[in-house]
């Protein structure tokens, strides 16, 4: 369960830039078919937000920034938000160090196994988080079930011992379980299209090792996918509900739907407030990418939002 | 000892053999051209020389050292590829300062080495150019500069040029060779086009079903094949296949022709054989009003009408359907041609010399026709 407008903002805001090549230059004057969709959708996107934000500063016939005041000066705001995003880096960064290198692996040397990595990209779909969260907590809690041990190869008693159930760490790393099919589908559609295992074999051919090729010409070849997939991660984290609550964590997500429990005018303040900082963020990162791009001159890689999904 | 050297290279994938049992030897400075079809083998020997495969079976020596299971980025080769496998992200001279980058060259040394790079293969101005911004004989070309960049022993060339339009493919092959023979570098160079072969090459090697059909220089090749195979894939031939009547007196029963070839002790009488004759070795006579002397001289003459006339300016080539419902080809000087025309019924001549006559078996007649198919 994804809580909050965050991924509705991101990814609606993603699909709509796409990279400079893509876009065609709108002619000059008349109001045709498109101009008139453009509104519509804009009209469907920023109605409710608006709405929201009436009834968040609205009482009665009145207006009152008193729920506007008091989520600002509520602690519980600034320690939720820095946790969620805390737990969001950690996992983006997590997911994209563990999947790129694996992706590129798996492109060059066992293309074979690629129908096994799509399938196992898909499971998190298919599985319920709470399902997810129950098992997580059921095989951490210290519970020596030698089938469990054998199965994850000693790795599992071993954590267990660390106490590590209930923790923002295993939470980071249910969100990387979760967050699997937006990370690794941009990744291998970018993998997929810069015809890695020649520009692979050109870079050996000139005395590059195996890292230095991952580094310095595939990363930067693929680094729109990646940036795509951290983009998705970072916002399937930042509004994620389920394991979170179920590990007993305090995060932004949950502490908005506390707020809107007890106060529904201070809830749609935080709503309409978590859509300008997600909208903050992905407009930074796309800033970062076009500015990335118009540097390197690289054409046609563009943000793979809707291969992800 | 040769520079380098395949001593009885294999390759197996699964149960099928790319490359069976090779044996090569490269000169230093030489240009080693590996021809043939889809499939023979080429491109397999080419990727074990540059340590992307690892041969199965035996050794790869390169001035006397064995590199067969050294990684690709330890050889000291160069490669150019078919799709060119530029950096994209990079420009002209970064690509081609990449090599040079990772041997810790001082930076000074690169960027003088790149301008003087870029001047060799004729790219001066466009060293700031993204590939993107590069035509495909452009980018073709800063990919032979990085290769060279970082002094390869061995320049290994993967059908460069098949990706570039007709014109731009034959200037890019001299230049290719202008800069290999300039360098003095060895380079093995791999193609299907026997054109470009018979072009760019010190010696050639013909391959089939992963195997060397024959190893020469290109004028051998073309004139003198050892193979029913060399001789069908490189450059086009009539064929007449039949049995040699006499060897000693060089006589051959081709179907209803009795063909004058040269005599061969090689051969014994009754052994079946294919008769070559290349195109522009066959002459064309009107048939009617001929002087009997002519045919009575010691050569092959067959009658047989025009069935299509092609002009391909320097000479115009004739497809001549014979009594006995053969197709033959006769490749006419256009000076020489003008009178010829379609339905005109004419005599073929060709002299015994111009026959090329091959032991054929079952399994030489498969390569035939599988050569056949790649010419079409």
């Amino acid at each position: 369960m994804q809580l909050g407008p965050n991924n509705i903002a991101s990814r609606a805001i993603a699909d709509v830039i796409t990279g400079p090549q893509s876009q065609q230059k709108p002619r000059r004057g008349g109001f045709g078919l498109n101009k008139v969709a453009l509104t519509i959708v804009l009209i469907y996107l920023l109605v409710p937000l608006a709405a929201t934000l009436v009834f968040g500063v609205a009482i009665g016939n009145g207006i009152d920034f008193s729920a506007l005041k008091s989520t600002f000066t509520d602690p519980d705001l600034s320690t939720t938000l820095v946790f969620s995003l805390e737990l969001a880096l950690a996992t983006t960064l997590l997911a994209v160090i563990l999947v790129t290198p694996t992706a590129y692996w798996v492109q060059l040397r066992l293309p074979k196994a690629r129908p096994l990595l799509d399938f196992l990209s898909l499971i998190p779909f298919a599985m319920p988080a709470i399902v997810l969260s129950v098992g997580l907590i059921e095989v951490y809690n210290g519970t020596n079930s030698p089938v469990i041990n054998v199965l994850s190869l000693g790795i599992v008693p071993a954590l267990a011992n660390l106490k590590i159930v209930n923790t923002p760490p295993l939470l980071v790393c249910a969100y990387v379980i979760i967050a699997l099919p937006f990370v690794y589908r941009p990744i291998d559609n970018s993998l997929r299209a810069i015809n890695t295992t020649v520009l692979t074999e050109a870079a050996y051919s000139l005395g590059s090792g195996w890292w230095r090729t991952f580094l310095t010409i595939i990363l930067p070849n693929i680094f729109p996918g990646v940036i795509s997939a951290a983009l998705l991660v970072f916002s399937t984290v930042m509004g994620e509900f389920t394991i979170a609550s179920l590990f007993g964590l305090y995060t932004f997500p949950i502490y908005l739907n506390n707020t809107g429990q007890n106060d529904p005018h201070k809830a749609a303040i935080l709503a309409v407030l978590s859509f300008i900082f997600t909208l903050l963020c992905v407009l930074g990162i796309i800033l970062l990418v076009r500015i990335r791009r118009s540097a390197t001159g690289q054409r046609g890689a563009q943000i793979e939002i809707a291969a992800a999904r | 000892m040769a520079f380098l050297e395949l001593e009885n290279i294999s390759k197996y994938f699964g149960r099928n053999t790319a490359v069976d049992h090779i044996h090569l030897a490269v000169e230093h400075g030489e240009f080693l051209t590996l021809l043939g079809p889809s499939g023979c083998g080429k491109t397999t020997i080419l990727r074990m020389v540059a340590g992307f495969e690892v041969p199965s079976e035996g050794y790869i020596l390169l001035d006397g050292d064995d590199i067969t299971q050294r990684a690709a980025s330890k050889r000291p080769m160069g490669m150019v590829f078919q799709s060119y496998a530029l950096f994209p992200h990079m420009t002209a001279e970064q690509n081609i300062a990449f090599g040079m980058n990772i041997k810790h060259v001082p930076r000074e040394t690169i960027q003088k080495r790149c301008a003087e790079l870029l001047e060799l293969v004729g790219l001066g101005d466009k060293g700031r150019s993204y590939p993107h911004q590069l035509s495909g004989g452009q980018q073709q070309r800063v990919a032979l500069a990085r290769a060279l960049a970082v002094e390869p022993k061995v320049l290994l060339l993967d059908e460069p040029l098949s990706a570039l339009d007709a014109k731009v493919r034959v200037s890019l092959r001299n230049e290719i060779r202008r800069i290999q023979q300039q360098l003095k570098m060895t380079a093995i160079y791999v193609t299907h086009d026997q054109e470009e072969a018979l072009a760019i090459s010190d010696r050639i090697a013909v391959m089939a079903k992963g195997r060397i059909e024959q190893l020469d220089q290109p004028e051998e090749i073309y004139s003198n094949p050892r193979t029913v195979f060399a001789a069908s894939f490189v450059g086009s031939s009539n064929q007449f296949s039949g049995k040699l009547e006499s060897a000693a007196q060089g006589l051959c029963k081709a179907g209803s022709h009795l063909l004058h070839v040269p005599p061969t002790s090689s051969l014994k009488d009754g052994d079946a054989v294919l008769v070559l004759v290349r195109p522009e070795e066959v002459t064309l006579k009107e048939a009617e009003g001929q002087d009997d002397s002519d045919t009575n001289t010691t050569g092959n003459h067959i009658p047989g009408v025009i069935d299509l006339r092609t002009f391909l300016g320097p000479f115009t080539r004739f497809h001549i359907r014979t009594e006995q419902g053969d197709s033959l080809t006769a490749d006419i000087p256009s000076q020489q041609a003008r009178d010829n025309f379609v339905a005109q019924h004419v005599i073929l001549s060709f002299a015994p010399e111009a026959c090329q006559v091959l032991p054929i078996d079952s399994e030489e007649a498969k390569l035939v026709k599988q050569a056949e198919a790649e010419a079409v």
